[in-house]
C-alpha cells in the first residue's frame, strides 16, 4: 500500500504514530554514492532506513558527507549512484518541475540559518506558506503557532540580525515546521551556539518527534548526541562505519 | 509515474480541490509578489527614478518626433489645400490687360478660379506685417506689379498640372510663375522620410528601453540572490521566484511610459504658444495639434508590455544561475 500511494499520503500516513501495521521507512537510502565534478567522493555506498515518526543523528567528522547526505534528501544535489527514496518516492525519478513540491514536504534547517536579513522575522516564517499557497488568514494563525513553539512570539516584528545567534536558529527552525511537513532535516543546527544553547534547540527537535515527525539531524557534537538518547548514524569519508540504536546509546 | 503522483494530495491547502480556491490561492500570491515588488522598487528610490527617467526619455523621444511629424504634415496639407498657382505680371501692365487676360485663363478647362491681387492689395499685405510698415512708407510708389493667383481645376493629375504651368509661363504678360505644387512633392517626400526615420527609431529607443529594464532586473536579480535561493530551498516554483521580478518589470515600463507621456505634454504646452505665432505669421487657419488622447493613454500600457517582456528575459538568463541545484 505505501508503495502505492504518493508522496504526500505516504508521509502523512507516516506522520501517525499509532499506526497498526509497521510503517514504510520515510527515508531509505539504496547503494548511494555521490562523486562531485573533480573527483572528490562525498558518499560511496552509503545504504540506511528511517522509519516514520524516528529522530535520528548523522554525526562524523567535517568532510564524512553529512551535508551531502541532506543535500540528497532535500534534492539540492543528486547521487551519482543508487537509490534516495524519501515518502516511497525516488528522486531520482522527481523531475526540475516535481522539485519545489517535494521540498514543501521536507523542512530544513541550515547552520547558517539562511534567513533573510532585510525581512521580518514574521515574514521569514511566513515564506513557506506563501510559496505553498496558503490565504492570509490562515498564514497569520500558522506563524504565529510557529513562533509559539520556538518560544519568538515577542519578537515577530523584529528583524533577524535583531536576534541573538540562537534566536535566529530558533527562527529558522520556525520557518521549517510552520508547513508541517512530515520530515525534518537539520544540518549543524547547533554548530554556532553555545551548549545551553545547543540543548534547548535539539530539545525542540525531540518535540517535534514526540508528535510523529520524522527527523534527521547532522551533527558533530558528541556531548549533544549522548545527553538526546536517539538513533545515531555515524559517517566516516562518505561510509556508513556504525549504527547506533537510541537504546544502545550510552 | 511517482513524480506524477506527488503532485497530489498536499497536506498543505495549496493543492485545495475546488476551482475557487485555486483562483484565490492564485489571487493571493499575485498580491503578495505585487507588493513585494513594490516594496523592492520603494526600497531604492533613486535607482527606481532614474531607470524611469532614461526609460521615459527613450520613449519620449519618438514620441516628440512623431509629433513634429504630425504637425508638419497638417501644415504641409493646410498649405496644398490652395494649389494655387502665383502669376506675377510684368510691371506697368494696366488693369485692363490684366482683366482682360485673367478672363481668358477663366476660359481654360484646367482652370477653376483666377483671382486678382492689385498692387495696392499686395502693399496693404505687405505693410501688416511685422517690421515692413516704416521701409514701404518710404517708397516714392508702388512697385508691386499685378499677381494672378491661378487655382486650377480639382482632380488635375501632375502632368496636367505641370502642364498648366508651362502654358502661363509661356505668357508674354507674365513675369514669373510660382508654383506650389513643385513645393509640396518635395514636403511630401520628405514627410515620407520622416516616418521612415521615426519608425526606426521608434524601434530602436524601445530596444534600448528594453535593455534598460532587463539591466535593471538584473541587478534586481543578483542584489536578491540569497533570498531566491532560500525561496527555492522552502519549495517556491520558478514561476513563483520570477513573479516578483515581472511584476518590477511591468512597474518600471509602466511608470516610464507616463514619464514619457508627461514629458510629451510639457513639450506640447511649450510649443503650442509659438507654433500658432509662427501658424498666424504663415496666413493663419493653422494650429498645433497635440497627440491623441487614445495614443496618449496607450503609451503606459504597451511600456508596460516592454517592461514585462524585458523582465522576462532577463530572468530567463539569470534566475536559473542562482539555483542552488
Amino acid at each position: 500500500m505505501p508503495a502505492r500511494a504518493g508522496l504526500a499520503a505516504t508521509l502523512a500516513h507516516a506522520m501517525l504514530p499509532a499506526s497498526p501495521e509497521p510503517a514504510a521507512p520515510v527515508i531509505r537510502l539504496d547503494q548511494v554514492s555521490k562523486r562531485y565534478p573533480g573527483g572528490h567522493e562525498a558518499l560511496s555506498q552509503l545504504s540506511f532506513e528511517l522509519g516514520a515518526g524516528e529522530m535520528a543523528f548523522v554525526t562524523g567528522h567535517s568532510g564524512a558527507g553529512k551535508s551531502t547526505l541532506l543535500k540528497l534528501l532535500g534534492l539540492l544535489e543528486r547521487p551519482s549512484h543508487g537509490a534516495v527514496m524519501v515518502g516511497g518516492v525516488n528522486l531520482g525519478s522527481v523531475r526540475r518541475s516535481g522539485i519545489p513540491r517535494l521540498r514543501r514536504q521536507v523542512g530544513m534547517v541550515f547552520q547558517d540559518h539562511r534567513l533573510l536579513m532585510d525581512r521580518s522575522v514574521f515574514a521569514n516564517v511566513e515564506l513557506p506558506l506563501v510559496v505553498a499557497g496558503v490565504p492570509p488568514a490562515e498564514r497569520g494563525k500558522r506563524v504565529r503557532a510557529a513562533l509559539e513553539k520556538v518560544g519568538l512570539l515577542a519578537h515577530e516584528k523584529k528583524s533577524p540580525p535583531a536576534l541573538s545567534a540562537g534566536e535566529q536558529q530558533r527562527v529558522g527552525i520556525a520557518r521549517a515546521i510552520v508547513g508541517k511537513p512530515p520530515l525534518l532535516i537539520a544540518d549543524e543546527p547547533t554548530g554556532n551556539l553555545d551548549p545551553q544553547l545547543a540543548v534547548e534547540i535539539m530539545g525542540l527537535f525531540v518535540e517535534f518527534q514526540q508528535v510523529g515527525a520524522t527527523v534527521l539531524v547532522a551533527t558533530h557534537d558528541l556531548f549533544l548526541i549522548k545527553r538526546m538518547r536517539k538513533r545515531v548514524i555515524v559517517l566516516d569519508h562518505g561510509r556508513l562505519v556504525d549504527d547506533v540504536a537510541a537504546a544502545e546509546v550510552v | 509515474m511517482s513524480r506524477h503522483r506527488a503532485r497530489r494530495g498536499d497536506p498543505l491547502p495549496a493543492a485545495a480541490p475546488s476551482a475557487r480556491g485555486r483562483i484565490a490561492t492564485w489571487r493571493g500570491q499575485h498580491a503578495w509578489s505585487l507588493h513585494a515588488s513594490l516594496q523592492r522598487l520603494a526600497a531604492h528610490p533613486v535607482g527606481t527614478a532614474l531607470t524611469l527617467t532614461v526609460m521615459g526619455f527613450a520613449l519620449a523621444l519618438p514620441l516628440a518626433f512623431y509629433l513634429a511629424l504630425g504637425n508638419l504634415q497638417r501644415f504641409g496639407a493646410a498649405l496644398g489645400e490652395s494649389q494655387a498657382i502665383s502669376v506675377f505680371l510684368k510691371p506697368g501692365l494696366g488693369a485692363a490687360a490684366v482683366a482682360g487676360l485673367a478672363s481668358d485663363l477663366r476660359a481654360r478647362a484646367d482652370v477653376a478660379v483666377v483671382a486678382t491681387r492689385t498692387p495696392q492689395q499686395g502693399l496693404a499685405e505687405l505693410s501688416a506685417m511685422q517690421g515692413f510698415g516704416p521701409g514701404l512708407a518710404a517708397l516714392a510708389d508702388n512697385p508691386l506689379p499685378y499677381v494672378l493667383v491661378v487655382t486650377p481645376r480639382a482632380g488635375l493629375d501632375a502632368r496636367a498640372g505641370q502642364a498648366l504651368v508651362t502654358a502661363l509661363r509661356a505668357l508674354p504678360a507674365a513675369d514669373r510663375v510660382q508654383d506650389n505644387s513643385a513645393w509640396r512633392g518635395r514636403l511630401d517626400a520628405l514627410l515620407t522620410l520622416g516616418r521612415r526615420v521615426v519608425l526606426l527609431l521608434g524601434a530602436l529607443l524601445a530596444l534600448a528601453a528594453l535593455l534598460v529594464v532587463g539591466n535593471s532586473v538584473r541587478q534586481d536579480i543578483q542584489a536578491h540572490a540569497e533570498e531566491i535561493a532560500v525561496m527555492q530551498l522552502v519549495g517556491a516554483s520558478p514561476g513563483f521566484v520570477r513573479r516578483p521580478y515581472l511584476y518590477a518589470g511591468i512597474c518600471y515600463g509602466f511608470g516610464s511610459g507616463v514619464v514619457a507621456v508627461a514629458l510629451v505634454l510639457l513639450l506640447e504646452l511649450a510649443l503650442t504658444g509659438p507654433v500658432a505665432t509662427l501658424a498666424a505669421a504663415w496666413g493663419g487657419g493653422l494650429r498645433f495639434a497635440g497627440l491623441a488622447p487614445a495614443l496618449l493613454l496607450a503609451v503606459p500600457f504597451a511600456a508596460a508590455l516592454l517592461g514585462w517582456l524585458g523582465a522576462r528575459i532577463a530572468g530567463a538568463r539569470h534566475l536559473t544561475a542562482v539555483e542552488p541545484h
